[in-house]
């Protein structure tokens, strides 16, 4: 199974969620400050445009009516005192009914239609500048317009939009960063999964965790599980079925090699000796290879179960193959040797027995007479070790990486291995946790040593 | 010497029998639990070879029940080679040696004669090969000739004719040895041995190396 190791993959749930969450964010932040600007702007123009009225009614209430006609009852000085503002220009007009300029600036353009008494304001062009109007009509039917430069109006626009704009970026870039660890921690109980997943070896069935994951995903955590358990159980009938029949087979074949050896030592005819060794022979293979199956069954079903781990003494380990092997060792006149450490591994003693005896028995099978193989455990560099070396002639290099499968046999050895014993050592080697390594040279300097290294002692017992 | 063969498949146990009634022992066979039970109870065997997978009660219950009733018969424990936790339970409940099936009939005689030898070792003279040994009287001959042995060399031998076709470890070895001396090292054990060895050899009983390990007592050639 591949999974995306990055937030970049097309798939990926994280991606798919910033895709959206941003841009849909960043859209919400604009037409909220858009609306802030704009319902700003209207409270100041119509503030300011309410401080432009003050001097046009000024200016109106002003004119008095001579016989010659109206006439701005105002100094110099008064009206300069009215049309002061520290930042625009204002300017005004008195219009008579007519439309004949009375008073003020001539340049104003001509106000819009009003009836007397009402007011108005508006945008225009004063000399080529753009300007505010406030206009109002007295009840004598005049004409009053008070005009004023946009300095003021557009510095107060600039300040909404700065003071709108500002705090918002800033709220996009915060909200962009929570989004971005708001889906990190949300999505993290996925790569705790995935972390499990990818983290177990293909002989582990146990089930995935499912209190920590989410509600989201724990039907597909569940069915996973489900599916899982078939798995287990029909991987374990599977190795139970293999474990019985092996089982049931060793009596009955301990009971042939009984009789073929009894037979063996009567008088026989040199023709029928040779056919009843042969099937002795044949009887030895076949209980072997019971073993070997049997073996094989155990050390994967025990890779499930956690409950046949204790602190193993290799050299006690050791010790027992002494016993077991040394008659072997006589009898094939090979010189059979220890140099042995306390060591503890944890593990499985009947599986690390298997693991020894496989390893024995391969060098004792390849070793010519007077030959001789060395058994050594110890503590290397922190970590435990077992190892057998032989003086056989070596395993070929192009056969060194094969010689774990199962079934397979180096090409032209003599003997009559079935070829599983490595794959016994690998499978056990596997359940510690253990590395293997493969020395061997071959020819007439050869030699093999095979070397199992166990995971740094967890405990030591005294 | 009495022997009980407790099995249940008959093909194997037919071959036990014929082996053991080969060497001249007399033997008797059964082939459940409650059966071996009985038996046990009814006459005083000198060597119980026992199965543990019996139809009825297990091999470790037949032994249970044996050594409660303080047999000193010596037991001879046949379990599978994968069951490790059988072979332990079964020496922690008194049998007295183990052979993992399948097993070839000089490994099941030789074992037997070790069995059936420590029966007899107090009982004045032994004979291993070439080799008479007079317990009581500490006296050896080699082929007929007495030989001399120094204190440590007696008890070494002792040690060894207890223990036969058991490799003894050098650790083994000194602790029984220490009782005579003050520490032993590895080296003093191997040049004892070494003495031991060329004082017996004619009599054709060898005392192998286990290289790194320890000894073997091998006197099946011999004996055989």
């Amino acid at each position: 199974m591949r999974l995306p190791s990055r937030f970049g993959h097309p798939g990926s749930i994280r991606r798919r969620l910033l895709l959206f969450l941003i841009p849909s964010l960043l859209l919400l932040v604009l037409s909220a400050s858009a609306l802030t600007y704009f319902v700003a702007l209207h409270v100041a123009t119509s503030a300011y445009d309410r401080s432009l009225l003050d001097p046009a009614l000024d200016m109106a209430a002003n004119v008095r009516m001579d016989s010659d006609g109206p006439r701005l009852a105002l100094l110099k000085q008064a009206q300069e005192a009215l049309l002061y503002d520290h930042e625009d220009t204002l300017v005004f007009q008195i219009r008579a009914p007519g439309g004949a300029v009375i008073a003020g600036d001539d340049d104003l353009n001509l106000p819009p239609n009003l009836q007397p008494g009402e007011r108005s304001f508006f945008d225009s062009l004063y000399r080529g500048q753009p300007v505010r109007v406030a206009a109002v009509r007295s009840d004598n039917g005049l004409y009053v317009q008070v005009a004023e430069t946009l300095h003021k109006r557009n510095r107060l626009i600039w300040e909404i939009l700065a003071a709108g704009l500002v705090p918002a970026l800033l709220i996009a870039t915060a909200t962009f960063v929570v989004a971005w660890t708001g889906v990190a921690r949300g999505l993290a109980p996925l790569a705790s999964v995935r972390t499990q997943l990818l983290g177990r070896s293909p002989q582990d069935l146990h089930p995935l965790d499912e209190h920590r994951t989410p509600d989201e995903i724990a039907p597909a955590i569940e069915a996973l599980n489900r599916l899982l358990a078939q798995l287990r159980e029909s991987n374990d009938m599977q190795q139970r079925f293999l474990a019985n029949a092996a089982h049931q087979l060793r009596t009955p074949l301990a009971g042939l090699q009984m009789h073929l050896e009894l037979l063996l030592r009567s008088k026989l005819d040199a023709e029928l000796r040779d056919e009843i060794s042969g099937m002795h022979v044949a009887t030895v293979r076949a209980s072997h290879l019971a073993n070997q199956l049997l073996a094989l069954a155990k050390a994967e079903a025990s890779a499930d179960d956690s409950t046949s781990s204790a602190p193993i003494d290799l050299f006690a380990v050791a010790d027992r193959a002494v016993h077991e092997w040394v008659q072997r060792a006589i009898a094939r006149d090979i010189d059979l040797g220890f140099v042995l450490e306390h060591t503890y591994v944890t593990g499985d003693a009947a599986l690390l027995e298997e693991l020894l005896d496989n390893l024995l028995d391969n060098a004792l099978r390849y070793t010519p007479r007077g030959g001789a193989v060395t058994v050594r455990c110890g503590t290397e560099l922190g970590h435990p070790y077992l190892s057998v070396e032989d003086t056989g002639p070596g395993i070929p290099e192009a056969a060194r990486g094969r010689v774990f499968e199962r079934f397979y046999r180096v090409q032209g050895t003599p003997g009559d291995g079935a070829g599983l014993g490595l794959a016994i050592v690998k499978e056990v080697a596997q359940r510690h946790r253990a590395t293997l390594q493969v020395e061997s040279r071959e020819g007439s300097a050869g030699g093999t040593r095979i070397v199992i290294r166990f995971p740094a002692a967890a405990l030591e017992i005294a | 010497m009495r022997v009980l063969v407790i099995e249940d498949d008959s093909l194997l146990a037919q071959g036990l029998v014929r082996v053991l009634a080969r060497a001249g022992h007399a033997v008797d066979r059964v082939e459940t639990g409650l059966q071996a039970d009985k038996a046990l109870r009814a006459a005083a065997y000198d060597l119980v070879v026992l199965d543990i997978g019996l139809p009825d009660i297990d091999g470790f219950e037949v032994l249970r029940r044996l050594r409660l009733r303080h047999s000193t018969a010596n037991v001879l424990v046949l379990t599978a080679r994968d069951a490790v936790e059988d072979r332990v339970h079964g020496l922690d409940l008194g049998a007295d040696d183990y052979l993992t099936k399948p097993f070839s009939v000089t490994e099941f005689e030789a074992r037997v004669r070790a069995l059936l030898r420590r029966v007899s070792l107090p009982a004045g003279a032994v004979s291993v090969g070439g080799l008479t040994v007079h317990v009581e009287a500490k006296s050896v001959r080699c082929n007929g000739a007495p030989i001399d042995l120094t204190v440590r060399e007696w008890a070494l031998l002792e040690l060894f004719m207890s223990r036969p076709g058991r490799v003894l470890s050098k650790e083994l070895i000194a602790q029984q040895l220490a009782d005579y001396d003050a520490q032993l090292s590895p080296n003093a054990i191997e040049v004892y041995v070494s003495r031991l060895r060329s004082k017996i050899e004619a009599a054709g009983v060898r005392i192998r190396t286990v290289r790194g390990f320890g000894y073997l007592w091998d006197a099946t050639d011999a004996a055989a």
